[in-house]
C-alpha cells in the first residue's frame, strides 16, 4: 500500500487538529477536577458520543470486522444482545447511584458502598488493566502501520504516544473526550464509503444472502444447536454469558466508559448519556460488522465479482484481523486512502487516550490520594494528575514493547482482564440492589469470581487455548469459551458475596442512603417532556433492538 | 473567533471541510485522485462540515 501526498496531508491535518484541541482546552484547566473530571461540565451530545467512542478503539473496529468475516452476521450479538440492554440499564438504574453518590470514580463508589479493601482491589486491577490495554493499542497501531505501510515500528510507537500525550497532558479528560468525538465522526464518515462500494461490488445484500452459507447470514436461526453455528455456542450461553455477564460487566462497571457519563452536567444528562449513546451503537454493525460479512462473501468463489480476497496467514488460513486494512487497500484510491488510514489511526489513539485518562483519575483519586497523601492542595493533585498522565503514557510505551517481545502476551492479558472484569457486575448488582451486601462479601466475592474464571479456563479448551489444568471440556470457539468462563465467574462471585454477606455485619442504613436502591429517594427527573426521560427513551430503544433481532433472525 | 474555537462542533466542522477540500481539489487537479468515490465522499464531508459549523454549541 503506497500513500500519495494527499493521503499524508489528511493524516497531518488530523494530527494538527487533535493537538490543537488540547491547546484550546488547556486554558480552561485550572483545577484537578477540570483535568481529571472535566468539572462535570460537558454537554450531553458530547458525553454520549464520547461514551460510545471510548469503546470504539482498535480492538473494536478491527476485531468486529474480523469477527464479521469469521462468524458472519452473528457478530451483531455484541451490539444487539451485548450492549444496548446494558447501556439502557446503566442509564435508568445505575447512573443515579454513580452520579448521585458524588463519587469521582467507580472504585470510589465501591469505597462509599463497601470499604477500602474492595476499592483497593478494583482500583489496582483497573489501573493495571488500563495501562496494559493502552500499551496493546499502541503496539497494535505500530504493528499495523509497519505491516501495511512499511513504516518504522519504533517511530510509529513514539509519534502516536507523543501525540496522545500532547493532547491529554494539555487538556486532560476534556481534551480526550473532545477528540473522541472527532474520532467517532472520522471513523464513521471514513469507513462508510467502504461499506457502500464493497456492498455494491458484492451485488447487494440479497446476493450475499443467496451465496453465503445461511449460518453466516442469520443471527439466531442456528443457535439452538451449538454445533450448527460458526460461533459454536448455544443461545442460552450467549444470552447469559454475553448478554448478561460480559455485557453488563463491561458497560455498567468499567470506569473507562462510565466516566464519560459521570462528567455530564447534571443527573438527567448523566442518565441519558448511555441511552443516547445506544442509538449510534445500535447501528454500528453497519460500519464494523457488515464489511466483514461482505469480505467473506467476496472471498468465496461463488461471488466472484471482483478480485478481493481476505489475506491469508503463514498457515494458509484466513488472516481475519487484516480484513479491514485489506478492504481499505483494495477499494480506496489515493485521497480516501488517507482518510481510511487516519480513521484506523484515530481508533487506536482513541482507545489509548481513553485508557490513559481513566487511569490517571483512578490512580490520583483512588490510590495516591486515598493511600499516600490525603490532604494536599488542589494544585498538588492537579500536578500529580499531569505527572500520572505522563507516566501512564510512558508505561504504555513499555507495555507496547513487552507486547512486541512476546507472541502470546496480548491473548494472555485479554484473558486476565476477562477474569477480573467477568465477575464484577455481580458485586455492583448486589451492592446497589441488596442493602444486606457487606464489604467482606463484595471483596471475597470478587476474589472467588476471579479464581472461578481461572479454573473454568483451565478445565475447558477451545482453538488450542485453555485446558491448562485438564482439558476435560472442549468448546469449538474461543468466543464460546469466553462466555462460559464469564458465566461461571459471575455465579461464583454472586453466591460467594451472598454467603459471606449473610455471616458478616452490614453497614447501617444511614450510611447507605444514596448508594442502595431501597434506601434512595426515587428521582424521576426534572424533564417534563417524555422523550427526555431516561425510561421511555430506553424502552423505545429496547423495542427497536428486539425488532432488529427479529429482522435478522 | 476564540469563542467559536471553544465550540467542538466548530472544530469538527473545520476539520471535515479541510479534509473535504483535500479530496475535492485532489479530484479536480490530480489524475491519481480522479475517482468518483473521492468526489462523493468529499462532497458529503463538506456538507457535514458546514452543518457542524452552523450548529450552535
Amino acid at each position: 500500500m503506497n500513500l500519495h501526498f494527499a493521503d499524508y496531508l489528511v493524516i497531518l491535518i488530523y494530527f494538527v487538529f487533535v493537538v490543537a484541541v488540547g491547546v484550546i482546552i488547556k486554558k480552561k484547566i485550572t483545577s484537578s477536577n477540570d483535568f481529571l473530571n472535566s468539572n462535570k461540565s460537558i454537554p450531553l451530545w458530547i458525553t454520549s458520543i464520547a461514551f460510545i467512542s471510548a469503546n470504539l478503539g482498535a480492538q473494536e473496529v478491527l476485531g468486529m470486522v474480523a469477527s464479521g468475516a469469521k462468524y458472519g452476521i452473528m457478530t451483531v450479538h455484541f451490539y444487539w444482545v451485548g450492549a444496548i440492554f446494558a447501556m439502557v440499564f446503566l442509564g435508568v438504574f445505575m447512573m443515579p447511584f454513580y452520579y448521585g453518590s458524588k463519587a469521582r470514580s467507580v472504585p470510589e463508589y465501591l469505597f462509599l458502598r463497601f470499604d477500602e479493601k474492595t476499592r483497593a482491589l478494583n482500583a489496582l486491577t483497573f489501573a493495571a488493566m488500563t495501562i496494559f490495554s493502552s500499551g496493546i493499542s499502541l503496539y497494535a497501531l505500530a504493528k499495523l502501520l509497519e505491516v501495511i505501510l512499511h513504516w518504522n515500528f519504533d517511530l510509529c510507537i513514539w509519534i502516536a504516544a507523543g501525540i496522545v500525550m500532547a493532547y491529554t497532558l494539555l487538556g486532560g479528560l476534556t481534551s480526550a473526550v473532545y477528540n473522541e468525538v472527532l474520532q467517532f465522526f472520522l471513523i464513521v464518515l471514513g469507513l462508510s464509503p467502504l461499506v457502500i462500494v464493497a456492498l455494491q461490488d458484492a451485488g447487494g445484500w440479497d446476493t450475499i444472502k443467496t451465496n453465503l452459507e445461511p449460518q453466516l447470514t442469520h443471527a439466531w436461526k442456528y443457535m439452538g444447536d451449538a454445533d450448527a453455528n460458526p460461533m459454536g455456542i448455544h443461545f442460552m450461553s450467549l444470552i447469559f454469558g454475553l448478554g448478561f455477564v460480559m455485557s453488563f460487566g463491561y458497560w455498567c462497571t468499567d470506569f473507562l466508559v462510565v466516566q464519560r457519563a459521570m462528567i455530564a452536567k447534571n443527573m438527567s444528562a448523566a442518565q441519558r448519556t448511555p441511552i443516547i449513546a445506544a442509538i449510534p451503537k445500535m447501528f454500528m454493525p453497519l460500519i464494523v460488522v457488515l464489511p466483514g460479512v461482505i469480505a467473506i462473501a467476496l472471498t468465496k468463489s461463488a461471488l466472484d465479482s471482483g478480485d478481493y480476497r481476505i489475506p491469508t496467514d503463514a498457515t494458509g488460513g484466513y488472516d481475519y484481523t487484516m480484513t479491514l486494512p485489506s478492504l481499505i487497500a483494495h477499494y480506496y484510491p489515493s485521497g480516501l486512502l488517507g482518510v481510511g488510514i487516519t480513521a484506523l489511526i484515530a481508533s487506536f489513539m482513541s482507545g489509548m487516550a481513553g485508557n490513559v485518562t481513566a487511569f490517571n483519575a483512578v490512580f490520583t483519586y483512588d490510590i495516591y490520594q486515598a493511600y499516600f497523601f490525603k490532604n494536599k492542595s488542589d494544585k498538588h493533585y492537579l500536578n500529580v494528575g499531569k505527572l500520572v498522565t505522563l507516566f501512564g503514557i510512558l508505561f504504555s510505551i513499555g507495555t507496547a514493547y513487552i507486547a512486541a517481545s512476546f507472541n502470546n502476551i496480548n491473548d494472555f492479558l485479554q484473558l486476565v482482564f476477562s477474569f477480573v472484569n467477568g465477575p464484577l457486575f455481580a458485586t455492583f448488582l448486589l451492592g446497589m440492589f441488596w442493602k444486606r451486601t457487606t464489604g467482606h462479601g463484595a471483596f471475597w466475592g470478587l476474589v472467588a469470581g476471579t479464581l472461578a474464571a481461572a479454573i473454568t479456563h483451565g478445565l475447558t479448551i477451545a482453538e488450542g487455548k485453555g485446558g491448562w489444568i485438564s482439558p476435560i471440556y472442549p468448546i469449538s470457539s474461543g468466543m464460546g469459551q469466553a462466555f462460559i468462563v464469564a458465566s461461571f465467574s459471575w455465579m461464583a462471585n454472586f453466591f460467594t458475596t451472598i454467603a459471606v454477606s449473610l455471616v458478616t455485619k452490614p453497614k447501617p442504613d444511614e450510611e447507605l442512603r444514596g448508594l442502595v436502591y431501597s434506601l434512595t429517594e426515587k428521582v424521576y427527573g426534572t424533564e417534563k417532556r417524555w422523550y427526555l426521560k431516561p425510561a421511555p427513551l430506553g424502552i423505545i430503544l429496547l423495542v427497536i433492538t428486539i425488532l432488529l433481532n427479529i429482522i435478522f433472525f | 473567533m476564540s469563542e467559536k474555537l471553544n465550540q467542538l462542533s466548530f472544530i469538527i466542522g473545520v476539520f471535515f471541510i479541510l479534509v473535504a477540500l483535500v479530496l475535492l481539489i485532489g479530484y479536480l487537479t490530480t489524475s491519481s485522485l480522479k475517482h468518483g468515490i473521492n468526489l462523493y465522499t468529499g462532497m458529503a464531508m463538506m456538507i457535514f462540515g458546514l452543518v457542524m459549523i452552523k450548529l450552535k454549541a
